[in-house]
């Protein structure tokens, strides 16, 4: 004290002025553009071996991002626009609708714990005018969600969509004390007064959950934290806040700690195509094949396995019924389906890489029933599709983005466990004397 | 102005950063928080709470209000008429109002420029907030002072230690404004 009243009147108006307006400088967008992961990795390339293990690892299951302005908003921001994006996914107006009905009946939630509608109701308003403009941009036949990125860019707009969420999610948790009463350190009428509803207050675990819970989970959305930290591990630390998701979207969000954003796993068209095995057999000249990056030449006629006809799995034509075009594929790759195992992250694979189980996605192949008829033409291609099932990482139509890196290639140079082998040494790449 | 008095965490309003965040957000959002506002005064006019009241400034900005409360009674401000401003940011009801105390008044959270100490109207400002329930925050403020974090420090000790000599401070300090 005695050191501030050395300061003169003047002077110690001019600091109260700069205190009263500093504002920590948070650069960028409120919501960005998706952007490749790969930049987070870059930041954490000198990092700790655990952060920069897992950053490299998550730049392969999950290429992209997208960055939630770290103004006290982010964990809110990103919930509320991936629930939005998803919806634009779907791309169902029907859906949209039922979901603005349910809105609605959600606004009982605020009314019962007394708030009154001529103060809600803009915020209502914004939410119900986004759902609004969702439903044009799929009928204008928008080809991404940058309506969406501009809408939360409006910082009125999206204040009103988040106080909307915060609110409901306040007064979802008023009505289910019992819930949650156990998690808060303080009385929850308090938490939410001075945690959920005020405006830039971070989101919280216990907040996120009932956010989850109140708004989220109504829609059948799933929600994934990815956990990037220090703890031990390869991988990012899955956690699934809603057991499930019937409709298969999933809401992804990555944590460091104190800021969310968003992530995008591999591949979002992965499950609108059919599922072809890749490692069973390549039947035909599979047009779709994006033969530029792989390092031999295809010639489907050596790579066609002789009694693939003979599977009656193939006879059937349609053997995997394509799954809704959802956005966010719907098994998450961190499930522990034995299917799922061998797609992790190659950078777990130090160590094992033989032990890599050969086949596991695929039907097991039926014992090679009597005499097949040799095959002595390739089977044209049928028009339900190719009957080849890749795995994930490979059925990106940009193979230069999520190279294969599972067991067909694991000698490739584009596996990138290699980059721990110290006896590992690249392929050069020689212009001219390929082929 | 003395400055030494204050916490200086607490202390201002925050009219500047709040114009500050409204010229990146403006657009034509002014139509929101009219709206908004508008909502908030035909609730007031509707139904009234007892001694408290707010009006649009007649210069037509919807932005400055007059607000007055009437001191509660048994509380050393019984019967007074206590007027405030109501500054609204362009981007009400995401940022509070910027509340000041027009008549000079004495009370461990109230500073002699009118400023005022409460947690609802800075960091803990929810959008459910309104003019409303900032008058009656301030109005059970009136005969329960926060002690812990005055502005006021030698009216907190007063407060708690003589209640008399608090009673005479206040009258001594109130002064009726004119009718603008």
């Amino acid at each position: 004290m005695s050191n501030m009243n050395a300061l003169s009147a003047d002077e110690m108006e001019r600091f109260q002025k700069l205190s009263n307006t500093y504002e920590p400088d948070v650069q960028g967008p409120l919501v960005s553009r998706k952007e490749p992961t790969q930049s987070v990795a870059l930041e954490y390339a000198n990092a700790d071996h655990a952060l920069s293990a897992k950053t490299n690892a998550l730049a392969i299951t999950h290429p992209e991002y997208r960055i939630m302005k770290g103004d006290g908003n982010c964990g809110w921001r990103a919930v509320a626009f991936g629930y939005f994006e998803t919806l634009f996914a779907l791309r169902d107006p029907m859906r949209i609708q039922r979901e603005i009905t349910r809105f609605k009946s959600l606004e009982m939630l605020l009314k019962q714990v007394g708030h009154s509608e001529h103060l809600y109701e803009i915020f209502t308003e914004a939410t119900e005018d986004l759902f609004t403009q969702t439903i044009s941009a799929i009928q204008g036949g928008a080809g991404d969600e940058s309506f969406l990125v501009d809408a939360f860019n409006n910082e009125f707009a999206s204040s009103a969509v988040i106080t909307h969420f915060r609110l409901l999610t306040s007064s979802w948790m008023r009505l289910n004390p019992h819930r949650y009463q156990a998690f808060l350190s303080l009385p929850l009428e308090q938490y939410c007064a001075s945690q959920i509803d005020p405006l830039k207050t971070e989101i919280d675990e216990v907040g996120l959950q009932a956010l989850v819970d109140g708004v989220i989970e109504g829609a059948g959305f799933g929600v994934e934290i990815l956990y990037l930290d220090r703890s031990e591990g390869d991988a990012v630390t899955p956690h699934q806040l809603s057991p499930h998701s019937p409709s298969g979207a999933t809401i992804r969000l990555l944590y460091r700690p104190g800021h969310y954003d968003l992530l995008y796993p591999a591949d979002p068209n992965v499950n609108m195509e059919p599922i072809v095995n890749y490692q069973y057999a390549m039947t035909s000249d599979y047009s779709n094949w994006n033969e530029g990056p792989l390092g031999f030449d295809v010639d489907s006629s050596l790579m066609a396995i002789p009694n693939l006809m003979a599977d009656p799995s193939f006879a059937m034509g349609t053997p995997m019924s394509p799954m809704p075009s959802v956005s966010p594929t719907p098994t998450s790759p961190f499930r522990m389906s034995p299917q799922q195992e061998m797609y992790q992250s190659p950078m777990q694979t130090h160590a094992p890489i033989p032990s890599i189980p050969v086949s596991s996605p695929p039907p097991p192949i039926p014992p090679p029933s009597a005499a097949p008829p040799p095959m002595t033409t390739l089977p044209s291609r049928s028009s339900d599709g190719p009957q080849i099932r890749l795995n994930p990482l490979v059925m990106k139509p940009n193979l230069s983005r999520s190279l294969p890196v599972t067991t067909p290639f694991k000698n490739s140079p584009y596996n990138q466990a290699h980059f721990q082998n110290s006896d590992f040494e690249p392929i050069h790449w020689e212009p001219h004397d390929r082929r | 102005m003395d400055y030494s008095m204050e916490d200086t965490q607490n202390s201002a309003p925050d009219a500047l950063e709040a114009s500050k965040l409204s010229t990146t957000a403006q657009r034509s959002d002014t139509q929101s928080v009219t709206k908004r506002l508008q909502a908030e005064l035909m609730q007031l006019m509707l139904s009234p709470s007892p001694g408290i009241s707010a009006f649009p400034d007649a210069d037509g900005n919807l932005l400055s209000w007059t607000a007055t409360i009437i001191g509660p009674t048994e509380t050393p401000y019984e019967g007074l008429t206590l007027k405030l401003s109501f500054a609204f940011p362009n981007n009400y009801p995401y940022s509070p109002p910027t509340v000041l105390f027009k008549t000079p008044i004495y009370h461990p959270n109230f500073d002699f420029s009118g400023r005022i100490c409460l947690d609802i109207l800075k960091d803990k400002w929810s959008a459910v907030y309104n003019v409303q329930s900032v008058l009656l925050s301030l109005q059970s403020l009136l005969g329960e002072p926060n002690n812990a974090s005055p502005l006021n420090a030698q009216a907190a000790e007063l407060w708690d230690s003589d209640q008399e000599e608090f009673k005479r401070h206040v009258l001594a300090r109130h002064r009726d404004l004119d009718e603008e």
